[in-house]
């Protein structure tokens, strides 16, 4: 119940979107195609971040280990707000190409 | 940029697959394997997450106790063994006898960080004692690992494992598929180090 109320509620607020950008802002229906590759571009360079944070992490934590001979666990990588600042990042990164297209 | 959008595309579908549909539930049973509640030498709950700085226990931390008084109580073992960091060591110390358990039933191993830590402490606690049949306390994504460790310290571990069924809601869901790909690289590496 919990799951469709969710679904429901992002594809009701989605049909919302589409019709408030093509009727109040004029934006065209057949770029919405062009959009939706553009935010996958998005989610895909946030992934790439993710995995390029974890790898740093990871390698630092493991190196710290064997430097100092401390153990240091690698569970403190697993913590969503590395996912949200990969994100962030991505976002920025990709905002940032798009000013120079 | 087709390479990034293929890679969006991929990771959109798993967040849609490990939030709304029951894949992390199944992971989760099928990494716990049977438990087996036998009667034994000791109850040990091993460490998860630690306390808090206000000294709450974590909610992992916090299950995995209940089930060890549980099983306790049920007096499938004389004694409750609790491992982990001291300040987490500490706070279950305090709960399980706000429980019910009484203090000579209770030993509590050396400071702990990580499983294989908590394993040698575990060796050199029960074994002189000659404690060696343990009923393990583990969350059921852990268990694998943590039941290699302790066997390797030489005890005949039974794995009793937290509630195995896992969570229902979105949320929990992805946090549970976060933590079972944790625990598999952690589970390969350690392979490929050869410390399993």
């Amino acid at each position: 119940m919990e799951l469709l109320a969710i679904v429901g509620i992002v594809a009701l607020t989605s049909a919302g979107a589409c019709l408030a950008g093509a009727r109040v802002l004029a934006l065209q229906r057949s770029a919405l195609g062009a959009a939706l590759g553009e935010a996958l571009e998005c989610v895909g360079l946030a992934v790439v971040f993710l995995l390029v944070n974890l790898a740093v992490g990871m390698a630092s934590i493991l190196g710290f280990r064997a430097l100092t001979g401390r153990f240091v666990s690698i569970y403190w990588l697993n913590d969503v707000s590395l996912a949200a600042l990969s994100c962030l990042q991505a976002l920025v990164f990709h905002c940032w190409r798009r000013t120079m297209r | 940029m087709h390479g990034l959008r293929l890679l969006g595309a991929v990771a959109v579908l798993l967040f849609v697959v490990a939030a709304f549909t029951p894949l992390a539930n199944v992971l989760n049973v099928r990494m716990a394997g049977h438990a087996r509640l036998e009667p034994s030498d000791a109850v040990v709950v091993l460490g998860r997450g630690g306390a808090d700085s206000d000294g709450v226990l974590t909610n992992r931390s916090l299950r995995r106790l209940l089930r060890g008084v549980s099983l306790y109580r049920d007096g499938l073992a004389p004694l409750l063994v609790l491992s982990g960091s001291t300040g987490e060591t500490r706070a279950r110390l305090e709960l399980a006898r706000g429980l019910g358990v009484p203090e000579a039933a209770i030993l509590t191993t050396g400071e702990a960080l990580s499983t294989r830590q908590e394993a040698d402490e575990l060796r050199r606690l029960l074994l002189p004692l000659g404690r060696r049949r343990l009923l393990l306390v583990a969350d059921p994504i852990d268990m694998p690992r943590a039941r290699s460790f302790v066997e390797r310290a030489g005890f005949v571990v039974y794995p009793a494992p937290t509630a195995a069924s896992g969570p229902s809601v979105p949320e929990s869901r992805l946090g549970l598929v976060r933590d079972i790909a944790m625990e598999l690289c952690a589970l390969a590496y350690y392979r490929l180090t050869g410390a399993l």
